[in-house]
């Protein structure tokens, strides 16, 4: 009796998340449609399939601009919270006697706090102390937001290493510079990667902090949104669909990375 | 390494940059939340002056207000959905519960702005909503109302922010070791009893944890309420926005700010507080 009423609890909630499935992949779908099928106003045109807005989207000037803006931030936001997280990871680690909570509480809010909250308060602290808004600015926005997601991957992996792993470093003579070089590193590089690569699509699609402290540099996200106030074309579908190709990919690689973790810690 | 002024100095060095990047700027907003503006001169005599106006205008407060209520909804709204699905999820076997949670996870790594664009599309009046009621002849004609309001809003973060909340509930399941759910079996227990007794009670920090990223997201979201709220769908992340745009007044701003900010960092104390007494 209790079996089929589980059985009827899994059936509805299949039921549900089918139709939830479509709900989210809608959005996704119809902007991929709308980039390779001409739209007019009597409705949708299925047999003008056509590719031309790829092509024509080399031709954008200020599109390619904002992305390899973005790219630009992305890579350096991600290489500044690498090693900020590392140092961090390894300080909470080793001396972590002081301040502990302190760190982790500063280091997890710009992530846990609204963006909102993160990009105007960098706004007001960069305008009090005169510096001009631009690709430096967001990076360093960037940096704090994406800092919480490596900060926790790495600091787990150095907890699940063997203490034994260290004091036999140490035993051999090693300095704490080769440790970290020799023995750590080899150990920490597959968490920092898979961490990197999850702070990159962070970053890359982050909006609601660059906007606060982009001041004429502009990101992939805020040129979109630029756009969407006068409308947009398909040649704007044809580009979201290559990110949302790109941003799927990465994301496939974080997750295949990910499960292999995830069953150690059973 | 271990006399205290090195470990000082260790500390400063490592915490320079949270604290010179994080710490400081929000003690900055928050002191220029003390300032006025006279013309185009920002000047700070410490006044209360911006807080009297948010806590004394109807306005402002009732927009604060209808914030929290539909941040609640979509927090609502999430779970509601969100629990079911990743309870389903668990319940796969290995190989197609990761593909399943990818499916729902993937989403999150989609571009924000363009969702929300064409959760706009969909709406809209020639929409792909209006389309199939209109085709199926539910309505006779395309409907304004599903666009450009409160419900639109509504709509369009719950869409967006759900895989944020199935995620941490879906990791709070998988904690749960499963020769318990056995266990509870073997002693007797029927399923109901055993969801009821042990994998509701054990999956409440991460449900905690999901409602608590929805109701966050929502709370500072001024895009979506830009794109798809129309004239009349103002939140109070809009319209601390417009103080840094249009209107011009970063210290009325910085206000509101501060406000969202305590309320936010209450939330999220309250909301761990429960969650870690849970996990004991």
């Amino acid at each position: 009796m209790s079996l089929s009423s589980e059985r009827l609890a899994a059936t509805a909630a299949g039921f549900l998340a089918a139709a939830v499935l479509a709900v989210l992949y809608a959005p996704v779908v119809i902007g991929a449609l709308f980039s390779v099928i001409e739209v007019t106003r009597n409705g949708i045109n299925w047999g003008g399939f056509s590719l031309a807005w790829y092509g024509k989207l080399w031709q954008n000037q200020s599109i390619l601009d904002a992305v390899r803006t973005t790219l630009i931030v992305s890579a350096c936001s991600v290489s500044l919270a690498i090693v900020l997280s590392i140092a961090l990871a390894l300080y909470v680690e080793w001396e972590g006697a002081i301040g502990r909570r302190l760190i982790e509480l500063v280091v997890y809010l710009p992530f846990l706090l609204p963006p909102i909250v993160t990009g105007l308060s960098l706004l007001i602290f960069f305008a009090n102390l005169g510096i001009s808004r631009g690709v430096a600015t967001i990076v360093i926005g960037h940096s704090v937001f994406v800092l919480a997601v490596l900060y926790r991957l790495v600091l787990t992996r150095l907890q699940s290493l063997p203490a034994t792993l260290f004091e036999a470093s140490a035993d051999l003579g090693a300095t704490r510079w080769q440790t970290l070089r020799h023995v750590l590193w080899p150990q920490l590089r597959s968490a920092v990667a898979t961490g990197a690569i999850l702070a990159f699509t962070l970053s890359f699609d982050e909006t609601l902090i660059s906007v606060f402290l982009a001041g004429d540099a502009t990101t992939l996200p805020l040129r979109l949104w630029a756009m969407m106030r006068v409308g947009f074309t398909p040649e704007i579908n044809a580009l979201v669909t290559l990110v949302l190709l790109f941003s799927i990919a990465l994301a496939i690689i974080v997750s295949l990375r990910m499960k292999p973790e995830g069953e150690m810690e059973e | 390494m271990n006399s205290l002024p090195a470990r000082l100095a260790v500390f400063a060095l490592v915490a320079a940059g949270p604290l010179l990047f994080v710490v400081a700027p929000i003690g900055s907003f928050l002191v220029m939340s003390f300032a006025r503006v006279e013309g185009h001169q920002i000047i700070n005599d410490m006044t209360l002056d911006n807080y009297v106006a948010f806590f004394g205008n109807w306005v402002y407060l009732k927009t604060f207000l209808l914030t929290l209520w539909l941040c609640a909804e979509v927090t609502l709204i999430g779970i509601v959905l969100g629990y079911p699905i990743a309870w389903f999820i668990w319940r796969r076997r290995a190989r197609t519960r990761y593909l399943l949670l990818l499916l729902f996870v993937l989403p999150l790594f989609m571009s924000y702005i363009v969702k929300i664009y064409t959760m706009r599309s969909i709406l809209g009046l020639n929409g792909f909503l209006n389309q199939i009621l209109v085709g199926s002849g539910i309505l006779s004609a395309p409907s304004l109302v599903f666009l450009y309001n409160q419900g639109s809003i509504l709509i369009t973060m719950a869409v967006i922010f759900l895989p944020f909340v199935i995620l941490p509930i879906f990791l709070s399941l998988e904690r749960i070791p499963r020769n318990l759910v056995q266990a509870s079996a073997d002693l007797g227990a029927g399923a109901g009893t055993t969801f009821r007794h042990v994998v509701l009670p054990l999956s409440l920090p991460g449900t905690i944890a999901g409602g608590l990223f929805a109701f966050v997201l929502a709370l500072g979201d001024f895009i979506t309420p830009q794109m798809v709220g129309g004239p009349s769908g103002f939140t109070i992340g809009r319209v601390i926005w417009s103080q840094f745009g249009l209107a011009y007044n970063w210290p009325f701003g910085a206000a509101m700010g501060a406000v969202l900010f305590l309320f936010a960092l209450a939330v999220i104390v309250v909301a761990g507080s429960i969650a870690s007494r849970q996990r004991v």
